[in-house]
């Protein structure tokens, strides 16, 4: 598998595969990030999984560049080569229930129009299939989930919101996500979800990581607020 | 946004165990301790007054109990570091007693601090005669047009060589779009024609290429994830240059190797090294 390997800025390097993201790339790049972590120790400050990258930040004081890229590169080379390990099977599915509903969901009836089908059949193709945990990020909790089935596939927002509500559930392109918390946005708002995905008090403090397998469920208003979801 | 500031005014006050400090973004502050108090303040200088009276604005001052300190605003550059021997002693988050304000994550209520507030001191410090000099670590160097040296990389090899060369050969203005997660720039419209990429993790001064054509340098608070293509990274310690400029300052680009940046950073270390000593 080709991949090339630069700088990310004058602390980070940044390994880039040029194959189109797939649960088993990002399986590798996990991989990778484990043997990372547990070889560079505290050397490393931070390393992030991206759809198809690998970043690791280093101590610049205590690891030399050349050092990590030379690693780096020997690595990747021998997990690229090494028998695929079919992890997500072994992992069960995280069912988020989603109550799909104009009242909680500004852009449902727009995007069903402008996808020319009805609300029932939006839902029923938004949850009928498990969903991949590509990469976390964006905000504390945020999980970018693929691939959208591509009768849904849709545009962003031309001019993002300024605020969209925890729990907001959405679609842009072939992905979907959860907002955790309040924050700016420009995916479109299709539903909301009444499960805490960030609480700092949790152990993980957030419910969903890369590599999880992730189905959706309709839920009804009553089922919604019995859960602690807002109207 | 200056860590050499933050650093500067821990070695004044002896604080070794990573003591928090109030950052504060064009001056305008007024606090009264609780306790005498050992306390200097960094960064952007600023006039300072206890009790309406003007102190010394680089050595340590003691503030008394219910005395108010006036920090004015900044003469030039824009944060501002006020450290009180003992630092204070908010809840620290995973493992930082940092505030990020968008998330509500941490500080005294997860925000930016208001009139009124409260802020827990540490523990009282017996007032000694052992603090240091300020070491004078400082940033802010006018220039008319101050150079940021980047490393390409990221997108650099796919973008369009007349863009790169746009990025390299011309000046671009800092706008007041800037906080602490980017800062906004105006100049030369950089036409990527990519509206956006698959998500990947950004760095600490990267150049992200938004459809708009205006770069943002990424700062501190920063999305970690980003989807707009970066030819590249400003290397940290022109990040610091660049976050205490004010809006209308010129700046350009300057491709280094690594090996340029790693020598930078070593040479800048070690500078600071012998300064705090």
């Amino acid at each position: 598998m080709p991949f090339t390997i630069g700088p990310a800025g004058d602390t980070a390097i940044r390994l880039s595969f040029q194959e189109p993201p797939s649960p088993h790339l990002t399986q590798q790049l996990l991989e990778l990030q484990l043997t990372a972590q547990a070889y560079f120790l505290d050397a490393l400050s931070d390393s992030v999984v991206g759809y198809a990258t690998l970043t690791l930040f280093f101590m610049p004081l205590s690891l030399q560049r050349d050092q990590v890229t030379a690693w780096l590169e020997n690595t990747a080379r021998s997990i690229c080569d090494s028998q695929p390990v079919d992890a997500e099977h072994n992992k069960a599915a995280v069912v988020l229930p989603v109550f799909y509903d104009p009242a909680v969901a500004p852009d449902l009836l727009t995007v069903a129009d402008d996808l020319g089908m009805t609300i029932d059949a939006l839902i029923t193709l938004h949850s009928a299939t498990p969903y991949f945990a590509y990469a976390t990020g964006f905000a504390p909790g945020f999980c970018y989930l693929g691939t959208l089935d591509p009768r849904l596939k849709t545009q962003r927002l031309s001019t993002p919101r300024l605020r969209v509500p925890a729990g907001a559930v959405a679609i842009a392109d072939q992905q979907t996500a959860v907002y955790p918390c309040e924050s700016p946005g420009g995916w479109r708002i299709i539903g909301a979800c009444p499960v805490v995905l960030f609480d700092l008090t949790a152990t993980p403090v957030s419910t969903l990581t890369v590599g999880d397998s992730v189905r959706f469920e309709a839920i009804d208003e009553q089922t919604y607020c019995s859960l602690g979801g807002k109207l | 946004m200056d860590p050499l500031a933050l650093k500067a005014g821990q070695h004044c006050l002896g604080h070794c165990a990573g003591e928090a400090a109030i950052e504060i973004a064009y001056g305008n502050v007024r606090a009264t301790p609780s306790h005498d108090c050992a306390m200097v303040v960094t960064g952007a200088p600023t006039m300072l007054l206890i009790d309406n009276e003007p102190i010394p604005t680089k050595s340590i001052q003691i503030l008394g109990a219910g005395q108010s300190l006036t920090i004015g605003p900044p003469s030039e550059g824009i944060y501002s570091y006020l450290h009180v021997a003992g630092g204070f002693s908010t809840a620290p988050i995973f493992d930082s007693r940092s505030t990020s304000p968008r998330e509500g994550i941490g500080g005294l209520h997860g925000g930016y601090l208001r009139d009124h507030d409260v802020v827990p001191l540490g523990d009282s410090v017996p007032l000694i005669d052992t603090y240091r000099a300020n070491p004078g670590l400082c940033n802010m160097e006018q220039r008319a047009v101050l150079t940021l040296r980047y490393v390409p990389g990221y997108q650099y090899d796919e973008l369009a060589p007349a863009l790169i060369q746009r990025l390299n050969g011309e000046h671009f203005e800092v706008t007041a779009k800037a906080n602490r997660m980017g800062v906004t720039l105006n100049g030369p419209l950089l036409k990527t024609g990519v509206e956006s990429l698959l998500s990947e993790a950004t760095c600490q001064g990267a150049i992200q290429i938004p459809p708009d054509g205006n770069p943002i340098v990424l700062m501190k608070d920063r999305q970690t994830m980003g989807g707009y293509p970066i030819p590249g990274a400003v290397i940290e310690s022109d990040c610091v240059r660049l976050a205490q400029v004010r809006p209308g300052q010129k700046v350009r680009f300057a491709a280094c190797t690594p090996q340029e940046a790693d020598n930078i950073r070593w040479l800048e270390h070690h500078y600071a090294e012998t300064r705090l000593r």
